[in-house]
């Protein structure tokens, strides 16, 4: 009791002490900046100025999909500022959100944008985007090879159990020209909850209305029970899962692009907004974020799936950074700020020699300042 | 006397330990009330469980009550596990805030864990006492004991390990060869139609259940190889005597001799199977929402869903989803507890020996 | 003729059902000891071609690289694990044996205290590992770190260890006591000197298999201690730890072959470490049982 309360006391003098210390930065900040903007009026858009960082330990948890990238990341930043000390761990987005939120760790990643819900409990917490990244749809048919055409609506339907086999006239009214074996289908989902069961379920509830008010969207769906569905558990195992069961469908997430191409084992063009059957490329997911850079709001939480975007790929989403404004003091702030200045970066963490070894897509120049504006609230 | 005697032995005992007077004040202090210093530290150390418990318990109930609000009595009924838009506008059911939609019901994994428990026991209890009579009274000494000893280290075998041995190699082999040759010979008839259908891809019910007996064999052999070894041996002289065959005397006396000794290792081995997390996880095809239709589909238990769903449920702003497996496992939690209490009256009436069962010590 | 039939048939029918009896014990052993000697050898022939020694000297990339990390975490929960369940273990052990005397009524007292530890002992590991997450992670504000880890494996493990030294002290000779008794020691002497002293081994032993069951958990540590490709930092709380449990379940299943290799070579590091563990208990306990069956 007593060496709680002692604790306490330090807690909230410490925070005075914060308190004085961020009014005093943040005022000297603000007219630094108001001279610098002075100084250079027509500042070209999409340039960072990445902070040098106090000494700090800096932690982060969350999506599995971003740890490949933040384990790359983390040594060169740390490379470049030898005074912070970075950790990394892939949980998954729910924890990474609400160790965020908790305050346990200075970063969350997560491949979904916040809940309101979430929100509501923890109003201090932002999404930051940091990359790009889209998914892919990848089958096995043993013979195919060719990318066939796929619709929102046609995977609604094999998810429910409406289209069991690939000779199914659906899927071949949108191929002419390839003949489908006759192959039950089975339709694999993430069994653990995923970012991408997220912009999966969300491209189904765009294309169709059905799905939508039955099944919905979110990170854990009531995937529709039907005899030939297979939960797997990461991504890792929706292709190994895929390269093991002949007929299977499967949606995996970019990052596993060069996996999913094999015997028979390949991924699909998909139908976008615009009625557009298009192959996933980064040229096609850089065109649907380019479009969705104007509309991305200030708190930059909007879902870029189904644009109606010509030749856009309609499977595109953010990887979000989850950093709640109020650090515990004014110099992990300023290293949390360094470190995300750093990673969106176009010539530093942003730049191909990073993003091209995930397969994501660097942010275009506007979301680069969006984020650049949310980074700065950082305190 | 006593207390010089002790004091010497202490002082050797510390040797070149540079002693303050502080430093020996305090040792003589505890010294002379050794007695009180073991007695207090051992009662404080035997009520942590206790306190470990009920903090547990505490936290669980806690955490699953807005859920059992909500959910109500059908959640041990209903199958669908529907987590609701997260994203959508907040609404309240009897003053708990959840997602709209959202919709538990842990029928399928509560009927998930007992079904592959259930299988699990079924195919080790015969086994077993199987392998601690051939250990007992069919092979000689000096390869018996190798043999126990490597039953016993199978009990510590992670499951992990165990269930990357079931996911890899065990479930595609029967998936491709056992499973379809039983599927398509059992005849069509009420019971063994359940035996029929398509067989998978090797993660199922039957293969968690394959699984999760080969992991508690270990825990019912070695156990019921000890209570066969403590049989004495003039009751089985005695039949043999009156021209009982061994097969006869295992069935007449040594097994009546012991059985409820064997009852009460098959129920701890029970409750080992239903609280098995992760090797479950990865072989049982891992998929919410329904009881699988015959005994090769894909299915989940309550100890799976909660470690796949507990991130995500995490996304859940309401906290809704977390209750709910806090509710899932408050369930597991009671079937689990009230298996082992049922286990330790059996063992404890029977055995006057208080070894861990399952555990050769 | 017509009475000895009918029991030559029942011998015939007998012994063929003996000799079933008996094919169908040594085929039960066949079934146990097979499958278990296929796992074993499974992994070691899907580690070894492709072992190399730096996979223990150098961290893991997550889907590649090496497990010194992992392998470093587990071993500092396992010794996390001793200090504190081992401690608490063999106390609550003790009291179990010695203290908690009869009392008026003839009851043993610290019945609730041995049915709390009994249930305990059986308490589904991953719910657990729930309340680590949300009462030590999230409520106490530790994040994924190294002390709520402990904590639960500690809880986990306690019984099984505080069982372990019930039985150990039970089993010391009568006169052992009896003996010190007529020398006039103290008995919070004698518990140290004498009793504690001969059952050291089955101590121990408790204790080592405490310790492979800490090493060889995957669920609740998922949620507890988290994950991290960094060596284990000095800190308790705050900072996640690798464990190798870890990257035998999430590697397993990736598309890559590295992938595949780190979950084997981690699924056979963690073979040999509870091995070591098991086999060295056994060795223990064959050399008191040795020693005593000498001294009888």
């Amino acid at each position: 009791m007593i060496r709680n309360s002692k604790s306490r006391g330090y807690l909230v003098s410490s925070m005075a002490l914060v308190l004085a210390g961020t009014t005093f930065v943040g005022a000297f900040a603000t007219t630094a900046s108001a001279t610098k903007a002075k100084k250079h009026k027509a500042a070209p858009i999409g340039v960072v100025k990445v902070e040098t960082p106090p000494s700090a330990n800096l932690t982060e948890t969350g999506s599995t999909l971003l740890y490949p990238l933040w384990n790359i990341w983390a040594p060169a930043y740390q490379a470049k500022y030898t005074k912070v000390n970075i950790t990394t761990g892939g949980t998954g987005s729910g924890t990474g959100i609400a160790d965020a939120a908790n305050g346990t760790v200075n970063i969350g990643s997560s491949d979904a944008y916040l809940s309101s819900s979430v929100l509501a409990t923890t109003p201090t917490l932002m999404n930051i985007p940091l990359a790009i990244s889209y998914q892919i749809i990848a089958y096995n048919i043993p013979g195919v090879t060719a990318h066939l055409n796929l619709s929102g609506l046609v995977l609604s339907q094999i998810y429910q159990g409406k289209i069991t086999n690939w000779n199914d006239s659906a899927i071949a009214a949108m191929n002419p020209g390839i003949t489908l074996p006759n192959l039950p289908i089975v339709a694999l989902h993430r069994s653990d909850g995923s970012g991408d069961t997220f912009i999966f379920t969300q491209y189904l509830s765009r294309q169709d209305p059905t799905w939508a008010n039955s099944v919905s969207y979110g990170t854990t769906v009531a995937f529709p029970s039907i005899p030939n569905a297979l939960g797997e558990n990461g991504n890792g195992g929706m292709v190994s899962g895929c390269a093991a069961t002949k007929g299977c469908i499967a949606y995996v997430g970019v990052s596993y692009q060069a996996q999913v191409l094999g015997d028979g084992l390949t991924y699909a063009k998909l139908k976008n907004g615009n009625g557009q059957f298009v192959m996933p490329s980064p040229a096609a997911a850089l065109k649907e974020a380019t479009v969705y850079q104007n509309q991305t709001p200030a708190n930059e939480t909007i879902s870029m799936i189904n644009g109606r975007v010509n030749n856009g790929y309609p499977i595109v989403n953010y990887e979000y950074a989850i950093v709640n404004q109020n650090q515990a003091d004014s110099k992990t702030a300023q290293a949390v700020r360094s470190l995300l200045e750093w990673a969106i970066d176009p010539k530093a963490g942003n730049s191909s020699q990073y993003l091209n070894q995930v397969n994501f897509v660097a942010l275009p120049k506007k979301v680069v300042d969006k984020s650049l504006k949310q980074i700065e609230k950082i305190k | 006397m006593s207390v010089v005697g002790g004091d010497a032995e202490s002082i050797t005992a510390l040797g070149p330990i540079r002693r303050t007077t502080l430093v020996r004040r305090i040792g003589a202090l505890l010294r002379s009330n050794e007695e009180h210093v073991w007695r207090y530290s051992a009662r404080s150390a035997a009520i942590i469980p206790l306190a470990g418990l009920a903090f547990v318990l505490s936290v669980l109930v806690l955490k699953a009550w807005p859920a059992v609000k909500v959910n109500g009595f059908s959640f041990l009924t209903s199958s669908a596990w529907q987590p609701g838009s997260t994203y959508g506008a907040v609404v309240h059911t009897n003053g708990v805030a959840h997602p709209p939609g959202s919709s538990y019901g842990a029928w399928p994994l509560i009927a998930g864990t007992l079904q592959t428990s259930i299988i699990a026991v079924l195919i080790a209890l015969p086994i077993s006492i199987g392998t601690a009579f051939a250990l007992t009274e069919r092979l000689p000494g000096w390869i018996s004991k190798p043999l126990g000893f490597f039953v016993e280290i199978l009990a510590g075998i992670p499951s992990v390990v165990v269930g990357l041995w079931g996911v890899l190699t065990l479930g595609p082999l029967l998936a491709q060869h056992v499973y379809p040759l039983i599927a398509n010979h059992v005849p069509n008839v009420p019971v063994l139609n359940y035996f029929r259908g398509p067989t998978g891809y090797g993660e199922g019910l039957l293969t968690s259940g394959l699984v999760l007996g080969l992991m508690i064999v270990p825990i019912i052999a070695s156990t019921t190889r000890d209570l066969f070894m403590q049989v004495p041996p003039l009751p089985k002289e005695g039949g043999e005597a009156l021209g009982l065959t061994d097969a006869e005397v295992a069935r007449w006396v040594t097994i009546p001799w012991v059985r409820s000794g064997i009852i009460g290792a098959t129920v701890l081995g029970l409750g080992r199977a239903l609280g098995e997390t992760i090797a479950v996880a990865m072989v049982s095809g891992s998929v919410l929402g329904h009881v699988s239709p015959n005994i090769y589909g894909t299915m989940t238990t309550v100890a799976a869903t909660i470690v796949s769903q507990l991130d995500s449920a995490a996304t859940d702003g309401t906290g809704f989803a977390v209750a709910t497996l806090a509710e899932a496992g408050l369930i597991l939690a009671v079937i689990s507890v009230a298996v082992n209490v049922a286990a330790r009256i059996i063992v404890n009436r029977t055995s006057r020996l208080s070894a861990p069962v399952g555990r050769d010590s | 003729m017509s009475i000895i039939s009918p029991s030559v048939q029942r011998t015939r029918a007998r012994r063929i059902r003996e000799t079933l009896f008996r094919a169908a014990a040594m085929a039960s052993l066949v079934f146990v000891v097979g499958p278990a000697l296929w796992l074993v050898i499974e992994v070691i022939v899907r580690a070894v071609p492709h072992w190399h020694w730096n996979v223990l000297t150098t961290v893991s990339q997550g889907t590649s690289g090496g497990l010194e990390n992992a392998v470093l975490g587990t071993l500092v929960i396992m010794l996390g694990v001793l200090i504190i369940a081992g401690t608490i273990g063999i106390l609550a052990g003790i009291h179990f044996a010695e203290l908690a005397r009869p009392r008026k009524n003839g009851k043993a007292s610290g019945a609730v205290l041995r049915t709390a530890t009994e249930v305990l002992s059986g308490f589904p590991s991953i719910v657990l590992g729930y309340v680590g997450y949300i009462a030590l992670c999230v409520g106490l504000h530790w994040g994924f770190s190294l002390l709520p880890a402990l904590l639960i494996l500690s809880l986990m493990v306690v019984p099984y260890i505080a069982k372990a030294t019930e039985s150990a002290i039970r089993q010391v000779p009568t006169n052992y006591r009896e003996g010190a008794e007529a020398l006039g020691m103290a008995p919070g002497y004698m518990l140290r000197r004498i009793v504690l002293k001969s059952a050291l081994p089955g101590i121990v032993t408790g204790v080592l298999i405490a310790l492979s069951i800490a090493g060889g958990e995957t669920a609740p540590l998922l949620y507890t201690a988290g994950i991290t490709n960094n060596l284990p930092s000095a800190s308790l709380i705050h900072q996640p730890i690798g464990y190798l449990t870890y990257y035998v379940w999430t590697d397993y299943n990736q598309p890559t072959n590295e992938a595949h290799y780190v979950s084997y070579d981690a699924a056979l590091i963690l073979l040999v470490m509870v091995l070591v563990l098991l086999v060295t208990s056994r060795i223990i306990v064959a050399r008191t049982q040795r020693h005593a069956e000498g001294n009888r």
